[in-house]
């Protein structure tokens, strides 16, 4: 058996892959990077992938399953992977797969629909629980939020403030994966600026557990029109039954969301999901209407539609002083 | 004394082979993480084993991390070794004290 690298760029190479891939009833991702396949007699007999600090797309052909190939394929992809120096990997399976990937270094963190599993070889996710237990707040309404806010604006502004009137404590979580138009670095500045003077707060910068490309990768394929609900319920599983619980969130505040599909979708997810019988005690999902200016719902995509349109004035209607001045200085050097 | 400068790794995951992975680290000695599918009965052995092939060589702070499938001692050693020699970029390594 010969393995060999394939960068996702080759595709006709690729194509053979995919066609592998449908025959063992996996979707190709598209945002893989680089495949290693094994080749028997000139046909594919197993293959894996690499996606930023994740692994997916394993498959190994039934005629050779019970060989030992699994351990061989993964061998292969975390020397890529290592090489490259991404030591924290994630790992999407079926949940039959479970032990082969255990044998592998990967522990098992949360499922959905008996469909997928999502597994991480370090497990950070015990450091990281316990890093938000130390940021526990009493009281009966802790409220939570997730954003992205690309960029923050006056939607955002109000959702927040409506939030942390209705709770004794909000936790907001910023996405941090840099993915969106505007940097992390950015987004996370412009809400904490934004919210300054709001006290029963805390802003959390995101992690690989709440929608990241590891938890949720199709979340960051939007202009595909791409939504898996699989994916969907993977986030929220995690969110609930490891998340929540650390911080005793009672309430998740979102948006109502007229615009955006793959977040509408997420919302109406979100509901049945975190209110779904569980070990965990029910997460109460609150929808609040936007606000609106000129007869049109605020948000970041109609920020970013105007900013390419260069309307700054309009602009200035829709977000915080401190998102304006960066729009501002931000337009001013690409116009010169 | 001498340093682990970079990450990297030696091995594989198939059966009988060990997959290891050194990692710098400033102080805390030798710091050894093993998974392995004999570790009950030889897994004191073998984390002694590789402490002992990492003083060897002279490595004082380092994490080794390793996922043993039965590997035997002579493997063991050789893949900590090279794995430590490729994290310290050496080209021409020191052979007597490889023995």
């Amino acid at each position: 058996m010969v393995f060999s690298e394939v960068p996702s760029s080759n595709t006709i190479r690729v194509q053979k892959i995919k066609e592998f891939l449908e025959k063992e009833d996996l979707e190709i991702s598209e945002d893989i990077e680089t495949f290693v396949i094994a080749k028997e007699d000139d046909a594919i007999v197993a293959c894996g992938g690499l996606s930023g600090k994740v692994l997916k797309n394993i498959a190994i052909d039934e005629s050779i399953r019970g060989e030992g190939v699994a351990l061989s394929l993964m061998s292969e992809l975390l020397k890529i992977a290592y090489s490259l120096g991404r030591d924290e990997l994630f790992l999407f399976t079926k949940p039959m797969y479970e032990d082969v990937f255990e044998s592998c270094g990967f522990k098992y963190i949360e499922q959905a629909n008996q469909q997928v599993i999502l597994m991480e070889n370090r497990y950070n996710i015990d450091a990281y629980k316990k890093r938000l237990r130390k940021l526990r707040q009493s009281g009966d309404v802790i409220g939570s939020i997730v954003m992205n806010a690309n960029p923050f604006t006056l939607g955002h502004r109000h959702l927040v403030e409506q939030a942390c009137l209705r709770s004794h404590w909000v936790h907001l979580f910023v996405v941090k994966e840099d993915a969106s138009f505007f940097s992390f670095e950015d987004r996370y500045r412009l809400i904490c600026e934004g919210l300054a003077d709001l006290k029963n707060l805390t802003i959390h910068e995101g992690s690989d557990y709440i929608i990241s490309k590891a938890t949720f990768p199709t979340y960051f394929i939007k202009d595909k029109r791409c939504i898996d609900s699989l994916y969907t319920e993977l986030d929220l599983n995690i969110f609930r039954n490891h998340l929540a619980p650390e911080l005793g969130v009672t309430h998740r505040f979102v948006g109502e969301e007229p615009l955006c599909v793959v977040t509408n979708e997420y919302n109406m997810q979100m509901k049945k999901i975190l209110a779904k019988p569980s070990a965990f005690p029910p997460i109460e999902v609150i929808e609040l209407p936007r606000i609106e200016y000129n007869h049109e719902p605020i948000s970041a995509s109609r920020v970013r539609k105007l900013m390419k349109e260069g309307r700054l004035e309009e602009i200035s209607h829709l977000v915080p002083s401190s998102t304006y001045r960066l729009i501002e200085t931000m337009l001013s050097t690409t116009s010169h | 004394m001498s340093k682990i400068l970079e990450p990297a790794h030696a091995g594989t995951l198939e059966s009988s082979d060990v997959f290891v992975r050194v990692v710098p680290s400033e102080q805390n000695g030798i710091e050894i993480e093993l998974e392995s599918s004999v570790s009950e009965i030889y897994g004191e052995a073998i984390e002694l084993l590789i402490k002992e092939t990492a003083e060897a060589m002279n490595i004082r702070n380092i994490r080794i991390l390793v996922q043993d499938k039965g590997a035997l001692d002579y493997v063991i050693k050789a893949r900590v070794q090279t794995a430590i020699l490729r994290a310290q970029g050496t080209v021409s390594p020191d052979w007597s004290v490889l023995s």
